[in-house]
Formats: structure tokens, C-alpha cells, sequence
């Protein structure tokens, strides 16, 4: 019993966290995000400007 | 605006045609930062306090325009008339209503009417507005093309005036300080680099208009150049004064629905005195701009 509540857990864990990413977050985000991380991207920042001053 | 920085990170430039939209693309994080007018911003942190102003883009930069051929010689004049504004947000705003009341004149007594800024010249030219009041290059626009005169720079009628602002995502101020420091860095590099000489603003309007702007080379030379003090790309730091000038006069006229505190919608922290900035002035963004542009 206790071992399946414990799996049950997980399995709600897992379940909520890959919701989170996929409807909040988003995957080529989190990608992104994680290659900027472990060094394998360099950290970009998108500037939005109209063309007046 | 580089691409990319000499440390390696990416600044991209997204080209927006409207002011909500831009606001959207924050609000949604499809962007980090974006140049808006200064009211909008303080109305944007004030409201949802997830963006904060961290430097100016420009300081001046805008006029009022009118017709060659119209009999309007000063603002007393515009009394009756239709001018328009870029958007109720603008700075723009604020400073028609600043003149009406130095002028003694009722805040209804000119028809200000919303128009997006690249329709102003137009609609001076068909005669659907008496003038127009924008941001740079579209007061120059007119003149360039004949048609239109400067009646007012804005900076002979309010000091130092600002117009578009930086604005940063608050999560990405608090996540990416060294990123943030890099642009505001940057920013700052540039501005003394186009104000050192007139070399280099012609040099910058050949390499804006081809690659960022995608408006005549010669336009922008006019806006930077006839006369040069037109624009000015220093003193970009966010001083309490001017905002307070603006938030107070944005009160009285209704564009803010009450007070806003200078440290609710402005993080000045990541301005420096430029002696201690560290950036390669003699590097020129032309070699590495604009490739990889998007434009929505």
C-alpha cells in the first residue's frame, strides 16, 4: 500500500511538473533555458523597439 | 543595437509597428525588454509590476509639424486645430498639454487626436489633421518631402525632454543582472559613440536605416545631422526629477489614474558613469548588424 502511494506520487508529480513546461513554460524554452546553463548557448535577450524615436 | 555583445551574449532587435503589441509581447515573455514611451511604461510597472525602466533611449528627438503653406506661426495658433499624437501614453501628449497651459489656453482647446506615428505625414498631407506632433524620423518626414515645417523642436519647449524609455522585464532583472548590465552598458557606449561625432551618426543612420529601420539612409541623415542637437543619444540615465515632472502632469491630465512612487516603476541601478564602462568604442556595429531581424 504504502509503496503504491508513493508511485501514485511520483506519477502526480511527474504529471503536474510536464504540464507546468508544456503550458506555461514551453519546451524550446526550457531547452533554451537549460543549454544557457549548462554552457553550451550563450544567454540572448530580445530587445522589441518601433522604428521612431 | 549590436547583436551580439563582445562577451559573447546575444542582444536581438524584434521591429514591432504598434505600441500594445510590443507591451503584449512582455507581458506574454516573448521579449526581455523593449523601448516604450515613458507614460506607458510608468502605467504598464505601475499597474502589474513586472517591468521596470532601466535607462532612455534618446533624449529630444520629437517636434511639432505643420503645413509649409499654413498660417500657423506659433502654438496660440493651434487653437481649433486638429493635431495629432502618437498614442494617449506618449510624452507627446504631456508636452501639447504642458504648452496649452504655459499658453494660457483650456486643455480642450486643441483637438488631440490618436494616430500611429508612421500615419502622421500623411495625414498632414491630405489635410485630414492642421499638425502633428512625433517622434523622429516622422517629423522630419514632412520636411524632407516639402510639405511639412517644424513649428516647435521639443527641445526648445521642454528641457531634456524624454520620449522613449528601456524597460526590462522585472524576472529578467532579478535572474540576468550581468545580461541587463551589458545592454544599459551598451546603450550608454553607443549613445557617447553617435554623440562624439557627426561621422558617426552618418555612419549610424546608413547602418539603422538598411538594417533596423528600413527607412531612407538620407531621412535618417537629415533627423541626426539638420540641426544636430535634434536628438541626443546622452544623459540617458533616469533621473527622479523628470519622471516626477512627468508623472504629475500625466495625473493632472488623467493619463495616470493617480501618483506613482519614482522606485515602483524605475531600477537605476544598473547605470554607471560611462569613464567606468569597459566596451570597444573603436569596434563598429556595422560589420556583424542585422542579419537575423524579425519584423511583426
Amino acid at each position: 500500500m504504502k509503496r503504491q502511494v508513493c508511485i501514485g506520487s511520483l506519477l502526480w508529480l511527474l504529471l503536474i511538473t510536464v504540464s507546468h513546461i508544456h503550458l506555461n513554460v514551453g519546451w524550446d524554452q526550457l531547452k533554451q533555458k537549460s543549454r544557457v546553463f549548462f554552457g553550451l548557448d550563450r544567454p540572448e535577450l530580445i530587445v522589441g523597439f518601433l522604428p521612431v524615436t | 543595437m549590436t547583436k551580439h555583445s563582445e562577451t559573447g551574449s546575444f542582444f536581438r532587435s524584434q521591429k514591432f509597428t504598434d505600441w500594445p503589441t510590443v507591451t503584449e509581447a512582455l507581458n506574454a515573455k516573448e521579449i526581455g525588454a523593449a523601448f516604450i514611451l515613458a507614460p506607458l511604461a510608468m502605467e504598464l510597472a505601475s499597474k502589474a509590476a513586472n517591468i521596470r525602466i532601466v535607462y532612455l533611449g534618446h533624449r529630444d528627438g520629437t517636434a511639432i509639424v505643420v503645413r509649409t503653406d499654413s498660417d500657423i506661426r506659433d502654438f496660440a495658433d493651434l487653437r481649433g486645430k486638429i493635431v495629432a499624437i502618437p498614442m494617449r501614453y506618449a510624452n507627446q501628449n504631456l508636452l501639447m498639454h504642458k504648452m496649452m497651459k504655459e499658453w494660457g489656453m483650456p486643455y480642450d482647446s486643441i483637438d488631440l487626436r490618436e494616430l500611429p506615428p508612421p500615419d502622421h505625414p500623411t495625414a498632414l498631407y491630405e489635410g485630414s489633421i492642421d499638425g502633428y506632433i512625433v517622434g523622429e524620423p516622422f517629423a522630419a518626414k514632412a520636411q524632407v518631402d516639402g510639405f511639412g515645417r517644424v513649428l516647435y523642436y521639443s527641445k526648445d519647449i521642454w528641457k531634456d525632454f524624454i520620449s522613449c524609455v528601456l524597460v526590462v522585464r522585472q524576472d529578467l532583472i532579478e535572474e540576468q543582472r550581468d545580461l541587463i548590465q551589458e545592454l544599459v552598458d551598451g546603450i550608454a557606449k553607443s549613445g557617447k559613440w553617435l554623440d562624439e561625432s557627426q561621422a558617426h551618426r552618418m555612419d549610424a543612420a546608413e547602418m539603422a536605416a538598411e538594417h533596423y529601420y528600413f527607412q531612407d539612409p538620407e531621412l535618417l541623415k537629415f533627423v541626426l545631422s539638420k540641426p544636430v542637437d535634434r536628438v541626443k543619444y546622452t544623459q540617458l540615465a533616469p533621473l527622479k526629477d523628470d519622471f516626477d515632472e512627468i508623472m504629475e502632469l500625466a495625473v493632472e491630465i488623467g493619463v495616470l489614474s493617480g501618483p506613482v512612487a519614482f522606485e515602483d516603476y524605475v531600477d537605476d541601478s544598473f547605470v554607471r558613469p560611462l569613464e567606468d564602462i569597459d566596451w570597444n568604442m573603436n569596434r563598429l556595429p556595422r560589420s556583424d548588424a542585422g542579419d537575423e531581424e524579425n519584423d511583426r
